[in-house]
Parts: C-alpha cells; structure tokens; sequence
C-alpha cells in the first residue's frame, strides 16, 4: 500500500486548492488586534463567552495566515486540537469496544478544523517549501512523537511491539493520519533538494519517543524507502562525526551510547526497513563504504569506517546484511585504499578499530566461512604462482595475519570462558561465527589436510574450537573426517594432534569417533575408497609406538575391540580392497579377553573365506594381511584354533578350491547352465548374507 | 534596581517581564523629568536581559522561559505599551533601552524579539512602535539593522502567502519607517549573489511606494539635523545608493541567475522556465519605473540641499560607494560572456552612466570628472557612459589644448584614429593588460572639475 506513495513531489489528499490567489478577506488592524486578544485569552472579546476548542482553533487558523510572527505560537496551540481528537477518538473505540454503542457523544466532531488546519499548513509548504518543510515537517512528527507516547498506556492502543496493529489504529484515527500526510507532503517537497531538514528531525523523534513512535518510522520509511535509508544513514553519519570528534573514552565504553544517540535510532529506523528492503540497505551501505575510500576526503569520509562498524555492532541485523557481500568487494585494490585510509591513524583507534572487527567478525553467522577463506587467504604469504596484478600489500597481509590470530585468540576466549551448562546459568553464551562454521567441518578438515604454510595451523587450530564449541558431535565430526581423509602419515598427524587437544578436556571421545566410524559404514555414508583410507590409517594409528597407557593408538586398540563384529562383517564386502583392508586393521587389532564365541566363529568363518579369497585373487598383501589375522585369532583361544583348522580344512577340500591345490575346476552341473555366464557362487552369497548387514535391494533377501 | 530584581525574581517569566516593563517606565519617565536626556545606564539594561531575554545572571540559576505563546503574549503587551505611553520621548528611551545592542550574548534574542515585534507592529499597525524601530534603524549600526530587515522581509513576502499586502499598508501609517526600511533593504539585498536578490513581492513593493510619492525616500534626510560627515558602519541617510546599485546591477544579475539556474539543470520543464521569463520580464519593467523613480529623486535633491544650505558639502551619494558598485560591475560584465550579455551590459551601463550624470548635476555625488574616468576606465564601452564621463564640451579656448586639438562636439568616437596617436593609449585592441572588449578611452585635456551651473 504504501509502496504505492513512493513518487516524490505526491500530491497530499484534499481538495485542489489554488492558494496564490484564494481571497483572503484582508483583516483591518483592529480586526486583527481583536483576534489576538482572544487567542491569547481563549474568550470571545465581543461576547465574553469562552471560545470553543473549535473557534479557538479557526482564530489561530487566522493568526497564522495574517500574522507571521505568531506562527510558532499557533503551531503550539494547535497541538491541542490534535490531542483533543485523539482522546476522543480512543474514547469513542473504548466505547465501543466495551458495547456501548458508537455514541458521538465524548466532545464535538473536529474533522473540519483538523482539514482545515491541513489545508492551510499544505498551502504553506507548497507555497515555500524550502522556508515551510522543516518547521512544518518537525512539527508534525513531534507531535506524532507526543501523541504516541502519551497515550502508549491507553486501553485501546495497541503494545508498541505489534507494530502493524499500532499502525493500523493510528492510521485509522484522522487526525494522526493528517499529521503523517502533513509530514509527506514536505518530505516530498524537500526530497530532490535537502530531505535532510525533514529526516533529522524524524530520527530526533525516534530518539524521544521510540518504542511508540516506531509505527512512524516504518510508514514513512516504506512510504520513502530509498530517501529514508540514504538520509538517515547520512545524518547518522554527520551526528556521529560532530560527536566522535570528542576523544573515545576507551574505559567507559558504554558512555559512547549516550554521546551518540542518533545512531541508536539509526539502527532502529533500518531495523524496520530490513524485512523489505535489505537489499536497498546493503545497496547503500557498500556505497557509502566505497564512496569513503575516494580520495577526496572530508571529515566525514574518514569516519565513515568506523560509523559502519558501529552501526554493526549495535545491530546484528545490519551486520548480517552487509557482512557477506562486503567481504567479496575487497579486492586488492580496495584493501590498498582501506590500509592507506588508516595508516595515518593513532594506534590507539586503530587498536580498538581492530578488536571491533574482530568482535564483529564472532558475530557474523551467514557467510562466515566465506570470511574465513577470506582472511586466509589474504593473510597467507605471497607466493610464486600468485598473479602479480592481485597480490595484496604486505602490510594488509600483516594486517590479515594479526586479525586472524587476534580472531582465534577471541574465540578461544569465547569457548574456553562459556560458563559451565549448570542448571542455574543461562544457556552458554552463543558464538554465530562457529555456530555457522558447523556445518563447514568436513570442508575444512579437507583445506587443513593440504597442509598449506601457515593456513593449516590456523585452521586446524579452529577444528580445534570448533570442536570444543560444539561437543561432542563437531570433535567426532572432525576426527572423522581427519580419519578418512588423510593419505600420509604426515596427514594423518593432523588427527592424532587435535585428538591430543581434545582429549584433555572431552571424555569418551574416541570410542565416539569410532562409533561415528562404524555408523558411516553401516549407513553406507562413506565410499569403499574412504573405507579402504579409513582402515589403513586406523590400522597405522594402532600399530604406532605407543607412548602409554594414554596414548591414542593404545586407546584406539581397545575402543576398536569392541567393534570387531562390525569390522569382521567387513572381511566379506564385495570389493576386495576394503575386504583386505578390513583384514589388516583386525590383524592389528588386539582381542579382547572375552569375546562371545558366537562373534568369534563368524568372524574366523568370514576371515578363513576371505584367506581363500586372496589366494585364488593371488594377491601378496592381501595374503599376508589374511595370514597374519587367521594366525592372530588362532591365538584367541583354543576353541578358536579348532575352529580355523576345521574351516581350512572344509575349505581345502571344496571342489571350488581345487584348482588352488593343483586340481581342475569341476566343470558346472547341467541344471546351473543358466547362472554359469554370471559366475555367482551360491555359497558365497549365503556367507555374505550370514556376515554383511547390507542386503537390500538383492533377490536374496526375500530369504533372509 | 535590586529591589526591583529581588521582587521580580519572585514571578514567573511572563508577569515578571510585564513588571519589568511597568517599573521601568516609571523610572525612565521620572528620569526625563530631572534631566531632557537621560542617560541608560547598566542597571536597567541588566534587568531587562535578565527578565525579557532571559539570560540568567546566576551562573548555577535555571533559565525561565517562555513558550511560545507566552511570547506572542509579551508582545502584545509590548505592542500595546508602546501605543498607549504617549510620550515620545518615554518611549524612545524604553525601545533603546531594550533593543540597543550590547554586545554581549543577550544580542541574539534582543533581535530575535525585536523582528517578531516589528513584525506585529506592521500586522497591527502599531505606528509608534514603528516610529521608534525607524529611529532605531539609524542609529544601530548596519549589521544589525539589516537582521531586523532580514527578519520582516522573511516574514512578509517569503513566509505568510498573500501578507505582502499588510506590509505595503505601512506606507501611509509610518514612511518614516518605509524610508528606513528601504535603506535596510538595499543594504540587505545588494545582488552580489543569487541569494542577495531582492524577492519578487519585496520589489513589486518597494517600486510601487516609490512611485507613488518619490519623496519618501528622502524623509530620514529631510528630518535629520545633519552632522558634517556621516558615521562609518550606519545606513545611510537616503536609500538612494542602494537604489541605484539595484538599478544598475539587475539586468546582469538577473542573467548571472538564469545561468546558473540553466546549468544547474533546474527548470527543466518548459513551464517552470516561462513562468520564471516571466517574472523576470516583470522585473525588468519594475526596475526601470525604478529607475525612473531615482532620477527624479535625484533632481529634486538639489532642492533641498540648497535650502538645507548643504550643497556641494554632502554628498548623498558617497563617491566610496559608486567605486565599488563600477568595481562590481566590472567584474559581472566579466564574467558573464560579453557576446552573450551585451544586451545586458548595454543596459547596466546606461543606467549607470544616467545615475551618475544626475547625481553628479544635482550635487548628490561630489567628485571630478577626472575622478570618474579613473573609475570606470576598465568597463566596457558605452556611448553614454563616455558622453557623461567627458563632460559636457566647452567651447572657449583653452591654454592648455594643444595646438590643432579640435574639441569635439559630439560623441568622440572611441578607438578611432583620432586617438590612436596618443602616446599613452595603446592601439592595439589585443594587448595583454587590456580586456577583450573596447575600454573607455579618457580624453586628454579635458581637466576641469565639475562645478554644478546654479
């Protein structure tokens, strides 16, 4: 609705008028000195008789129109009509709201002065807007300021936090309603030469009378979205320069909130605005941002900077809104001017610039990984293959270092110093910046394992918060990935080193990871190449010297024990590597005391198919790792070694095996002619099914 | 003194300062009864800061103030004090007394109140409160009186739609304070920018009580014992200065605005621009009924300097005035493109060339001929302005012509051979120093001062 009176210069509602040349009736002097007297004392000096608030109202009218110096005066006066109207207005919805009735009984019927009074304020603001619009437009949204405030209490009016309601009543009760039209009217007079006049006086408004006012703001906000958010940050901006010319009182932070109260409404009026038009918000804001970068630079140029962190600061919206975007415009070049900008600038601010940033770069939720890639990679070192056009400037390299540590150093703070999750504290204090980077773990883990100068331990150190933010699922997350993820030893270091970090402080963490493992394998969230990583680096963390008792591949040995069912059902997958890999990691593995026999057959049934497996596939490995594992479980116990012979002996005596021992292949049966082209093995899918967990999707598993 | 304060302190800010008022017009009225004039010493004049302006004497005390409306109740009863103390006299000393500048930090309001009196004056028609801002318009230095002109005119011609007409009704209460507020105005608006031209109604107004009886601008002159020279930083006595600079400056700073406001990109719109034309061609004619005005001013000013037995001892139009105004002239001329403005050029210098011949012929403005050419050696050409700056041709021989100099009658044509042979004239139209368009050229031999003919 209100997008509709967006065009500047809209006409205001009420009949035509040609004012210039409407007669006037041209009082005498001693009409006029009559007149004056019963302003002034509110009694008809003819009659004696109290002046109603109607007649009093006209005379004022008058005044207004033949005596200029009176203007003020009048203005005052007329308040009180706009007050009458609005008390009787929320009597008569009271009223009727109680079913009463809608009775016009409360005062009399002042629709015809409130026109009356528009007419005659319209035809001045068209007449002379330049002299006209800024007295007439503080005027009117004072008094809206006023009246809002005044009857915030009332029974009928709405709380100030539904907003839309609020507005609805106000626009609904003719006299505000005039008020606001007033107000438009000289907005869009003033817009294309100097709107500033009419917006400062709106947000001197919104610091007074705010909550109630905000119905206010966001009509005239919607009604001008453009103007509005350029003027009010531009007026934002010079309040702030007059003020931020006192010295920062650096130990009294929160004095700055009451030196600069503008910029608090600022943030309010934009707060209003975001839901429909944030872009139109971020629009201006990267303007401004880039305009300060110019090299013609005033005052207010140089405090543009810290007029936009400010304004991010106070409000998390704002800064959503900008954060992402304004990190994509930072080229090289921009980051050149950005530095020259504050070079010149005492240590001090630039100290507190930088601890702002940072603070502000916790905040940040959406976009925060691209924030991360970007501080790292600027911060990371120029190198050979970097085009020399887009190499960024050693001290904004610097620069890009020192926030990173300064941001890890924060967040370490933020996660370390959380408060205990007791039940009388509050939540733990949220960090946005790594509630976002969650769900960035595995890419992460992924740029950590490059192992990159610098940017790795930055990043692995962040694995490392992030972990300890949000236990236990972004540690075992980490792990995990770290776990599958890394090809070398020197990769794989990476895992033991942030396991080392987290053990300290998170128990159970290990058999966690391991569990996590062992899920991702069931639920087929992991390809047979990660498995086959997985196992071999597992494999290699357990067969590490261990350093005690503590140490990570000694826990791991025991923590994997516990999963040697799982693993076992492993030996048997259709893909020869993992089933080979599987066999190595429970070579290495060490049994535990008592394992149910149960699991012990299936396993050593599955380990000795496997054992003939390899060797029909005659592959070295794989016959060593099946060998080692048959002879390790051999060792179980002697039950177990009963158990292989018995298996090895069944095996070597299948005529499928024969050709193993020098015989021939039984040439197949005549009735399985139709399943001899496939080469499948009845056998062998039956074992698969008494092992493997995934069967779905296969004839077979109608009979199981 | 003090006990009047310590009684007022007592009030709130509107009785106290109705009481302010009424002891001092006791005291003041007592006081002229001893002596004819009375001195206003500081006492009064820091109670009336204290209690009408409301600066605070105590360094820690709040401020009372007035709200607006209590404002427009103050004066009203100023207004009506002023009207009803029938002593001229009385009512001089009170108005000096509150609205004389001090100098000090109550300047601001003193002026402030004083527009919005005056202002209600005009409304109602106070005349004495009128008479009294006349006279305080003299003798208050300029920058100030030109606020209090500043205040009415925002008032009445850009403020209030339609209120122009209650302004133009003074002329027949108050043409002392008509001729004093002239004066104010000229000195106000002086067209060196787009902002000091004078708003449409304020000349529309100023032409038409001129017009209607030219000698209003000569009352303050008229009704003046005059000093021997005027004091430095007051208006001067006539508008007529000020009148002229209008005159003469207009055409080229009417087209100096046209520029800019075509560049600017504003009135775009091909109404806006016609209506604007328009106005402007209506202010074209209202300067050159102006002009008219002036001229015949300016004749009957010999008049009245003989019978005043001033004549040839004060000059109304300062020779340090007309220095300046051909200064500014001569820069407009410049910067406006000549081939395009030379319509306007023509005409500026016309009207100057007319005023100065008149002032020169009526005694209004004391200075050689010699002394003129100087000045306006560096304007553009005109034939009118050379004819005035040559004088008037004498026929009888003269020792000092040089032998075979033949005195011309008319026009001596300018850049023409003829001259061309003086040594100190260079011939040559492109010299460096010399600006792009013809100059006037000063005859040699033409040495005598201008004594008027009686």
């Amino acid at each position: 609705m209100s997008a509709l009176c967006d065009p500047p210069g809209a006409a205001p509602p009420g009949p035509p008028q040609n004012p210039a040349h409407r007669a006037h009736p041209l009082l005498s002097s001693q009409e006029l000195a009559q007149e004056i007297k019963a302003f002034l004392s509110g009694v008809d000096p003819v009659h004696g008789n109290k002046l109603t608030i109607k007649e009093h109202a006209r005379c004022a009218i008058l005044l207004l129109r033949s005596l200029p110096p009176a203007r003020s005066a009048v203005l005052e006066h007329l308040r009180n009509v706009f007050d009458e109207y609005v008390c009787t207005y929320l009597l008569e919805l009271e009223s009727s709201e109680a079913g009463l009735g809608a009775r016009r009984t409360q005062g009399p019927n002042l629709d015809d002065v409130v026109q009356e009074i528009q007419n005659v304020l319209s035809e001045f603001v068209r007449m002379n807007p330049k002299a006209w619009a800024p007295v007439v437009s503080a005027w009117s949204i004072d008094l809206m300021g006023q009246l809002s405030s005044k009857y915030a209490g009332r029974h009928g009016v709405p709380h100030a936090s539904s907003l839309n309601e609020l507005l609805q009543l106000w626009m609904s009760c003719k006299a505000t309603r005039t008020l606001m039209d007033i107000y438009t009217q000289c907005l869009s007079s003033m817009i294309s030469t100097c709107p500033d006049a009419c917006v400062d006086a709106l947000l001197d408004t919104s610091v007074q009378h705010s909550p109630h006012f905000d119905w206010v703001v966001a009509h005239i906000g919607s009604s001008f979205p453009n103007t509005i958010i350029s003027r009010v940050l531009s007026c934002g901006l010079k309040d702030f320069c007059v003020h931020g010319a006192a010295p920062v009182d650096l130990l009294f932070p929160t004095a700055a909130d009451k030196r600069v109260p503008k910029i608090a409404s600022v943030v309010g009026i934009l707060g209003h605005l975001a839901s429909r038009h944030s872009d139109s918000i971020k629009q201006e804001l990267l303007r401004m941002f880039h305009e300060s970068l110019g090299p013609v630079r005033d005052q207010q140029q140089k405090a543009t900077v810290p007029f936009l962190l400010q304004l991010a600061v106070m409000s998390p919206m704002l800064l959503g809104t900008i954060s992402s975007e304004l990190v994509d415009s930072l080229k090289p070049s921009v980051l050149s001017q950005l530095h020259q900008h504050f070079a010149a600038l005492p240590r001090e601010d630039l100290e507190n610039m930088v601890s702002i940033v940072v603070h502000l770069i916790c905040q940040t939720s959406a976009g925060a990984y691209r924030i991360l890639q970007f501080l790292v990679n600027t911060a990371m070192p120029a190198s050979v293959i970097t085009t020399p056009g887009l190499a960024v400037h050693d001290s904004v390299r610097e620069a890009c270092d020192r926030i990173i540590q300064l941001l890890l150093l924060n967040l370490q703070k933020l996660v370390y110093n959380r408060g205990s999750a007791s039940l009388g504290d509050a939540p733990p204090r949220a960090v946005p910046f790594l509630d976002e980077l969650k769900g960035h773990v595995r890419e992460l883990c992924v740029e950590t394992l490059r192992l990159e100068r610098k940017r790795f331990l930055w990043q692995h150190q962040l694995l490392g918060l992030l972990s300890v933010y949000c236990t236990p699922s972004c540690a075992t997350d980490a792990l995990f990935y770290l776990l599958t993820l890394a090809r070398s030893q020197e990769e794989l270091g990476l895992a033991t080193q942030l396991y080392a970090v987290l053990s300290s402080c998170m128990s159970d963490l290990l058999p966690a990871t391991v569990k996590k493992c062992v899920c991702q394998i069931h639920t087929g969230g992991l390809s047979e190449q990660h498995m086959v990583q997985l196992f071999h680096n597992l494999a290699l963390i357990v067969q590490w010297e261990g350093e005690g008792p503590a140490s990570m591949s000694t826990q791991l040995g025991t923590v994997l024990s516990l999963h040697l069912n799982d693993l076992g059902q492993l030996l048997l997958h259709r893909n020869p590597e993992v089933a080979e890999a599987a066999s190595l990691l429970l070579s290495v593995c060490p049994l535990p005391r008592a394992i149910r026999p149960a699991h012990l057959l299936v396993i050593i049934r599955s380990a000795v198919h496997q054992f003939f497996l390899v060797l029909h596939r005659q592959c070295p490995t794989g016959i060593s790792y099946s060998t080692r594992l048959l002879s390790r479980l051999s060792g179980a116990s002697p039950a177990a070694m009963k158990a292989i012979l018995q298996q090895l002996v069944e095996g070597a005596l299948h005529p499928g095996n024969a050709e193993l021992f020098g015989g021939l292949a039984k040439p197949p049966a005549g009735d399985d002619t139709s399943l001899e082209g496939t080469r499948i093995s009845l056998l062998d899918i039956n074992r698969r099914f008494t092992t493997a967990v995934n069967f779905s999707g296969s004839v077979w598993s109608v009979f199981h | 003194m003090n006990d009047i304060r310590h009684s007022l302190l007592r009030r709130d800010a509107l009785s106290a300062a109705k009481e302010v008022l009424y002891h001092l017009d006791i005291y003041f009225s007592s006081q002229l009864q001893n002596a004819p004039l009375p001195i206003v010493d500081k006492g009064p004049i820091e109670l009336l800061e204290e209690f009408i302006f409301q600066v605070p004497k105590e360094r820690n005390s709040q401020p009372k103030r007035l709200n607006s409306l209590q404002e427009l109740q103050l004066l009203e009863i100023m207004c009506s004090y002023f009207q009803e103390q029938t002593k001229d006299s009385v009512r001089q000393i009170i108005f000096s007394a509150l609205f004389s500048p001090q100098g000090n930090k109550a300047d601001d309001g003193r002026m402030i109140l004083l527009g919005k009196l005056v202002s209600m004056a005009v409304a109602v028609c106070r005349v004495p409160v009128l008479e009294c801002a006349a006279s305080w318009l003299q003798r208050t230095p300029a920058i100030y009186s030109v606020r209090l002109a500043r205040a009415i005119v925002d008032d009445y011609c850009c403020l209030v739609p339609g209120s122009i007409q209650t302004l133009k009704q003074i002329f027949s209460a108050s043409p002392r304070f008509c001729c004093q507020f002239i004066t104010s105005v000229t000195a106000l608006y002086d067209l060196s920018s787009d902002d000091l031209i004078p708003p449409s109604d304020l000349l529309e107004m100023v032409v038409s009580w001129i017009f209607e009886d030219p000698r209003l601008i000569l009352i303050t002159f008229l009704n003046t014992p005059i000093a021997a020279n005027l004091p430095i930083g007051f208006l001067e006595l006539t508008p007529l200065t000020g009148l002229i600079r209008w005159c003469v400056k207009a055409p080229l700073a009417y087209k100096r605005k046209k520029k800019a406001s075509l560049s600017n990109g504003h009135l775009t719109n091909k109404i806006a621009k016609d209506s604007a034309t328009g106005a402007d061609k209506d202010c074209h004619l209202l300067y050159s009924k102006l002009h008219l005005s002036v001229l015949q001013v300016l004749m009957m000013l010999q008049g009245h300097l003989t019978e005043k037995n001033l004549y040839g001892r004060l000059g109304l139009v300062p020779f340090d005035h007309v220095v300046p105004l051909v200064e500014e002239i001569n820069r407009l001329s410049d910067e406006l493109n000549p081939l395009n403005a030379s319509k306007e050029i023509e005409l500026a210098l016309d009207r100057l060339a007319q005023a100065l011949q008149v002032a020169m012929a009526s005694g209004a403005l004391l200075c050689t001929r010699d002394d003129l050419r100087t000045v306006c050696a560096r304007l553009p050409h005109n034939n009118l302005l050379q004819l005035v700056i040559s004088g008037p041709v004498q026929q009888a021989t003269h020792a000092a012509l040089p032998p075979g100099f033949y005195p011309h009658i008319h026009t001596p044509p300018l850049g023409y051979p003829a001259h061309a042979a003086h040594p100190a004239l260079p011939a040559h139209p492109a010299h460096p120093a010399l600006p792009a368009h013809p100059v006037q050229t000063f005859i040699p031999g033409m040495t005598f001062p201008y004594r008027p003919i009686r």
